[in-house]
């Protein structure tokens, strides 16, 4: 076939383009208006609203949190970081009932309440930054002398330009929240740590057994006064009479740890660094903000993985669904005459 | 909107079915679908004349299907169609051509009538058909090729 001969069939088609016979115009106008367009929600502009109201109430609430939480947030880390930092005199404590790690504040104690009726054993570990290392020092230990303590240790050292200083100090219990008092108030309290232990009721163990072990002596003791005593007897004496030395001596020991407060107390010339200068309030701002935004994230994130799946294996069955209905469709084509 | 685009969508369903009064009804069920679901037109998806071709499609196709479950059933099936002498496809049209169109299957024509007689672009074609664009022109090539052929074997019959 030529392509003029082409052309002119093309042409012959759109020429020859049949019209709609007059009774289907009349069928058609006789068909009855459509309803006026009703309220509907579309859907979706409907789902880009959502997206878009859940992407704002994300970060608005972040927003808000990060107003709201700062200050708080700001002295909850502080006070943590406070706690957190180790000194050199932090010593494991035996089974502490208390232990504090207070304020960063010059000047100000937030120490425990002491019992005075209870033998405990006090430990404070307390570090501080000074303006005049050896001025503190002095005033420690004088302080300490004063309460009628003494110093069990002592480090001191200086730089070029700073200086650290280690006192390991013993001051009478009933003195000990004078001390702390006093020490607070030598510069900037870096870290604060108290433990209480409870000694009394182990002086009461200690006690019931050194009891039971005199009367013990007592009885062979009275014995041997009247009748020889056989050897298992003399034995049995010498036994009792070095349980009740060896307890004697304990319990000296736990009346002296009672007596006096084991105080380690650290100064310091050393600035801070610069990283861990507090937070402006913009930065803090961002920082809380930012925080729960990548909370948000995580639980974003953990949704599309746990829902990924499922979602991709929808989006595969439509896509599959789709495929095999135009196909479908085109053998039904295929098939009409 | 239906009266501007009646002609199209009769010319359309003429073609796909090849039966003058099966296009006349399902023109006038594809006008009907239309307001029933005019609210779920949307022109930025496309012009009212493709979403009038894909309605007339999806009855069609409905009407094809229904067919196919009666003649299943009743299992003889008597293919309504008009009168060979009488022109199908257009008064005007020669009865070869008439002729070679009516044997070509709906698919063909289908795909004839949008492109050849409603002249729709390939883009908007694909778009009523469901398809891609490189698949209409394939199509449409292999159904002029065996248009041709019909019309060549015609003439030397």
């Amino acid at each position: 076939m030529s392509e003029t001969r082409f052309e002119n069939i093309l042409q012959e088609l759109r020429q020859s383009a049949p019209k709609a016979p007059g009774r289907l115009r009349e069928r058609v106008r006789a068909l009855p208006e459509p309803n006026p367009r009703a309220f509907g929600v579309k859907l979706r502009p409907a789902l880009a609203a959502a997206a878009a109201l859940a992407i704002a109430v994300g970060v608005g609430g972040a927003a808000i949190e990060g107003f709201k939480g700062s200050p708080d947030r700001k002295r909850e880390r502080l006070g943590l970081e406070a706690a957190r930092t180790p000194t050199a005199g932090d010593r494991a404590k035996p089974i502490p009932e208390q232990a504090h790690a207070l304020s960063s504040d010059r000047g100000r104690f937030f120490g425990p309440v002491f019992p005075g009726s209870r033998l405990q054993q006090y430990d404070v570990t307390m570090s501080a930054r000074v303006d005049d290392l050896s001025q503190g020092t002095k005033s420690a230990i004088r302080t300490t002398r004063r309460l009628g303590g003494y110093v069990a240790a002592a480090d001191y050292s200086t730089g070029h330009t700073t200086g650290d200083s280690r006192l390991d100090l013993r001051v009478p219990v009933p003195h000990v929240q004078q001390a702390i008092a006093s020490f607070t108030e030598l510069g900037t309290i870096l870290s604060q740590r108290i433990s209480v232990a409870d000694l009394q009721r182990t002086v009461d163990r200690v006690d019931q057994r050194r009891l039971e072990a005199r009367a013990v002596v007592s009885e062979l003791e009275a014995k041997q006064r009247r009748i020889a005593l056989t050897p298992a007897e003399q034995a049995r004496l010498s036994r009792a009479r070095l349980t009740v030395t060896r307890l004697s001596r304990s319990r000296a020991n736990l009346v002296a740890e009672g007596t006096y407060a084991k105080v380690s107390l650290r100064l310091t010339t050393r600035k801070p660094a610069a990283k861990n200068a507090e937070p402006g309030r913009f930065d803090r701002f961002w920082g809380d903000a930012g925080d729960i935004l990548g909370k948000e994230a995580i639980i974003v994130l953990y949704a599309l993985v746990v829902a990924g799946p499922f979602v991709l294996l929808a989006a595969l069955a439509l896509l599959a669904e789709r495929a095999r209905r135009r196909r479908a469709d085109s053998r039904v084509l295929e098939e009409a005459a | 909107m239906a009266e501007e685009h009646l002609d199209d969508v009769y010319r359309y369903l003429l073609y796909v079915t090849g039966n003058p009064h099966l296009a006349e009804d399902l023109a006038a069920a594809t006008f009907e679908r239309a307001l029933n679901r005019w609210r779920r037109f949307d022109p930025r998806r496309g012009s009212a004349r493709t979403w009038l071709c894909q309605l007339a499609r999806g009855t069609a196709l409905d009407h094809f299907r229904a067919e196919q479950r009666r003649r299943l059933r009743e299992e003889a099936y008597a293919l309504e169609t008009a009168k060979p002498e009488e022109p199908v496809f257009g008064e005007g049209l020669s009865p070869a051509l008439d002729a070679a169109v009516r044997s070509l299957s709906a698919a063909e024509r289908e795909v004839i009538v949008l492109r050849v007689v409603l002249e729709l672009d390939g883009e908007t074609t694909a778009s009523v058909l469901g398809i891609r664009p490189t698949a209409v022109s394939t199509r449409l090539s292999r159904a002029l090729q065996k248009l041709e052929e019909r019309m060549t074997s015609d003439v030397r019959d």
